[in-house]
């Protein structure tokens, strides 16, 4: 008789071969789904096994993988997630982006643990998954639109039990940092939608026709309704009352808010753009994910008349970094990202570059000019249509600079290709630090070192162990709660993290998981990033910031300097290194290996890594 | 005074815990305290240090070697002070670190013609000219000038520093209590004024975010706009550091911001 399957999971991830709508089922051993848990950290083991090493990610057989998790289906709040995993066409990187919405729970009710697309349609197409079949369908009449009006196009078609991601138009054209979007939400970062494009679908649909019971149902329920009133707490007051737009001119008053291409971390204009302006003005109506009790999502409306929902990234992207303060001009250009299918990151940061590179007369583009507001919007548009300046724009803000050359490498803000988000690096030095040695790139989501910037207790100018311990531990608990998977804006109501975790984990899934398990599973899953980045090329030189953070300071009101130096980040890394189990080199130790059952991964030349020397 | 005057209250707090909050602001390193043998001290903040004078009695050259034996292998230089200066200013303290250069041992502030020792900064080498000064009695600071190279500020030179000319136009950072009625008249001093704005959930539903409130500490700032400093509360001074200690002592032109703890994306 064969074993029964641990809660929570089907065991077992559909492939499918878009050239042919052929379908394999790949069986998902108890031990990975445990060592790897799903989401983010079962996406790094899909990687390992099902990329080909060397792979342009934009090119038929790389894969694009959307993969699930045990708490997915359960009543725990902010479960309905999903991850979204692939190698990066904008960092050549390993790319995870999360996102929330009821095609988590239509995916993973297909009977799988993950869904994997390989190849590339003939035609255009959308990719039909019902149980272990897949069809075709043509997606001519589809081209072109906005991923919200596809996917109600589907909907309307298909009927309401279905559920779509879907790609816009720069997914289409494979502008590297498109996005694939659902139920209005985003997988954002690292050009997931141009790898879904550069195959030609235009969307993937789903619907639930299987189902998947926790090992302790009447456990999961009493958790999920105990969570539930946590959820209501002041750890999550922020983000149900005002949503992450709060954190704007929080964010002004010490310096922290990227500002024109991060050439100063304060706005003067920020007021125009912040929650009393911006919420009393235009705020129209506050949404909740699938599944999620918080309620995050507030959603404003522009001068247009068009609904968005705005949230601190887009409007620091948007806002200041470009120094843009016409809220009306903000909105517009967020929405029309959404509709282009944009990460608003990336646009941002690669249009602040080109707003500076402008200036300096370094391209040719004599209308585009830091706090314009139509610049903005044109070279959004330009960006999503890869037409004029969008071409080069399209490309990222590395890229883009070393296309151009002339010194403007120094000012393109990205760590491994991937744009920073809207933490200033100089006045948050454990940030500095998560941004510079993350996997994914400059990213606020995998790593969330500010917040031992921003608890107090330690001086935020001055980078050193108690950083580098801090952004050890919230990254390895952010790759816990990327592969439970629960949102984030969670994160605030537990007290004892790994341990609360395992207790979730172990209702759902019946294993005997505990607090240390789970601390040795975040470690596991770090290091399974750093491998695949590593058996893709990667070397120490990338674990870096760009030389504007480290050749000039930022003065503060206090009139103290925030600098970070070469010496000391240098040094930071080094700790990160050592306390990670890394070589020099940032290389795993063989025994690190060892202990975290990942020899297997190990597939790198272990003397091709550089050190480097400052 | 009745009272050592470490322990005296002041708004709240106590002298010693003030001053040693108001210089750990400005300097980048290690708060000293130096104590007579078997003092009793009021309580500190958790970094600062305390050191006892290897003999009592013997006046302030030997507070100050032992001040400088404790920081030596960790700083170049000092601020030394008393502990008898409620209206101390981190803008005065800044103002004479800030004028410690390479070519000078001492930076001497001289107010109304008088120096101000216990108000200065000192290059911390200077430990064995006053450690011999000490083996021969003369326990004189003005002994210690006469062998080093001493930059003497006046009040001219010191006002020339627009930040400390906006922030303690009088100079008040130098005024001690010798009696009684020194500290009775600081005492009846208003607290200092200071700018306030709260951020996100904590700022006021209707009404002005920012606002101006008499407080000499960042707990009596909190509660004068009717919030406390727990787990959900931090701080940032001046747009600074990030703050959760309620004992921080404030200064006239401060600006708090008060900040959800869970900022961040």
């Amino acid at each position: 008789m064969a074993k029964a399957f641990p809660g929570g999971y089907f065991g077992r991830a559909l492939i499918v071969d878009l050239d042919t709508a052929a379908t394999e089922v790949k069986p998902l051993p108890e031990s990975v789904l445990r060592s790897f848990i799903g989401g983010a950290g079962l996406g790094a083991w899909l990687m390992h096994e099902l990329c080909p090493p060397g792979i342009d990610p934009l090119e038929p057989p790389a894969p694009l993988m959307f993969v699930f998790s045990p708490l997915v289906g359960t009543p725990l709040t902010t479960s309905a997630k999903f991850a979204v995993v692939a190698k990066s066409p904008l960092t050549g990187r390993l790319t995870d982006a999360l996102a929330s919405s009821h095609f988590a729970i239509a995916g993973k009710l297909t009977g799988h643990d993950a869904i994997v697309l390989r190849g590339r349609c003939a035609d255009r197409s959308v990719a039909v998954i019902d149980g272990d079949s897949v069809t075709l369908t043509p997606a001519d009449d589809l081209w072109g639109l906005p991923a919200a009006d596809a996917e109600r196009r589907l909907r309307e078609r298909m009927g309401p039990a279905w559920r779509v991601a879907a790609i816009g138009p720069a997914g289409e054209r494979q502008v590297r940092y498109a996005t694939i979007s659902h139920d209005g939400r985003h997988a954002g970062r690292g050009g997931l939608g141009a790898v879904l494009g550069s195959k030609l679908c235009k969307a993937v649909v789903v619907r639930a026709s299987r189902k998947v019971a926790p090992a302790d149902p009447g456990a999961v329920l009493a958790a999920a309704k105990e969570l539930r009133g946590r959820s209501f707490g002041p750890a999550t007051a922020k983000y149900r009352e005002l949503g992450t737009m709060a954190n704007l001119l929080a964010f002004n008053a010490i310096s922290t808010l990227p500002t024109r291409n991060f050439s100063a971390a304060r706005f003067d204009e920020a007021p125009a753009l912040g929650d009393e302006e911006v919420s009393t003005l235009r705020q129209v109506a506050r949404n909740s994910c699938a599944s999620c009790s918080i309620g995050c999502e507030h959603i404003y409306r522009g001068s247009g008349g068009k609904n968005t929902r705005m949230e601190y990234e887009n409007v620091f992207a948007l806002g200041p970094l470009c120094g843009v303060s016409d809220p009306d001009a903000v909105i517009a250009a967020s929405g029309r990202c959404d509709e282009l299918g944009i990460d608003t990151i990336s646009a941002g940061g690669t249009i602040a570059w080109a707003m500076e590179s402008a200036e300096a007369g370094l391209i040719d583009a004599p209308w585009l000019r830091f706090g314009d507001g139509d610049a903005l919007i044109r070279a959004i548009e330009e960006i999503g249509t890869r037409e004029g300046l969008g071409e080069l724009l399209a490309e990222g803000s590395r890229r883009a600079s070393r296309a151009v050359g002339q010194g403007s490498e120094a000012f393109a803000a990205h760590v491994k290709g991937l744009e920073l988000p809207g933490y200033e690096p100089r006045t948050l030095q454990a940030m500095a630090l998560g941004l510079a040695v993350n996997a994914r790139g400059a990213d606020h989501n995998r790593s969330g070192a500010y917040e031992v910037d921003l608890a107090g207790g330690h001086d935020r100018l001055t980078g050193g162990a108690p950083q580098v311990a801090g952004a050890i531990e919230t990254e390895d608990r952010a790759a816990i709660m990327d592969s439970l998977i629960l949102c984030k804006f969670l994160r605030g109501v537990f007290e004892d993290p790994f341990a609360e975790w395992a207790a979730l984990l172990r209702t759902v899934t019946g294993w005997d998981v505990d607090a240390a398990e789970l601390a040795r599973t975040a470690r596991r899953i770090v290091i399974a990033k750093r491998l695949f980045n590593l058996r893709e090329g990667w070397t120490r030189e990338e674990d870096w910031l760009p030389e504007r953070f480290l050749t000039q300071s930022l003065e503060l009101d206090s009139g103290r300097a925030a600098a970070l130096t070469p010496d000391r980040l240098t040094g930071m890394v080094n700790a990160y290194y050592r306390g990670r189990g890394l070589e020099p080199t940032g290389v795993p130790e063989p025994g690190t290996l060892r202990e975290l059952d990942l020899e297997n991964m190990s597939q790198f030349d272990r003397g091709s890594t550089a050190i480097r020397e400052n | 005074m009745g009272t050592a005057k470490a322990a005296l209250e002041w708004h709240g707090s106590t002298l010693l815990r003030r001053v040693t909050g108001i210089v750990g602001r400005v300097v980048g390193g290690p708060v000293i305290v130096v104590r007579a043998p078997g003092q009793e001290l009021p309580a500190l903040a958790p970094a600062v240090e305390v050191v006892e004078d290897a003999r009592e009695g013997r006046g302030p050259l030997q507070g100050l070697a032992a001040g400088l034996r404790a920081v030596g292998d960790r700083a170049a230089g000092a601020y030394v002070s008393s502990t008898d200066v409620p209206l101390l200013h981190p803008a005065f303290v800044r103002r004479i670190v800030g004028a410690l250069g390479q070519d000078e041992d001492v930076v001497l502030p001289e107010i109304g013609g008088h120096p101000q020792p216990l108000a200065a900064a000192y290059r911390t080498r200077l430990l064995g000219v006053v450690e011999e000064l000490i083996a021969s009695d003369r326990l004189r600071p003005a002994f210690v000038f006469e062998r080093c190279r001493v930059l003497r500020l006046s009040e001219t030179a010191l006002l020339t520093d627009p930040m400390l000319a906006r922030l303690d136009p009088g100079l008040s950072s130098v005024e001690n209590l010798n009696n009684p009625d020194d500290y009775r008249q600081a005492r009846a001093l208003e607290p200092p004024e200071v700018n306030v704005e709260r951020f996100g959930t904590l700022a006021p539903e209707s009404g002005p975010r920012r606002t101006v409130v008499a407080a000499c500490t960042l707990g009596a700032a909190a509660a004068a706009v009717g919030l406390t400093l727990d787990e959900h509360v931090v701080a940032a001074l001046n747009g600074d550091q990030i703050i959760r200690d309620p004992e921080l002592p404030l200064a006239a032109g401060d600006s708090v911001a008060f900040l959800a703890a869970d900022a961040g994306g």
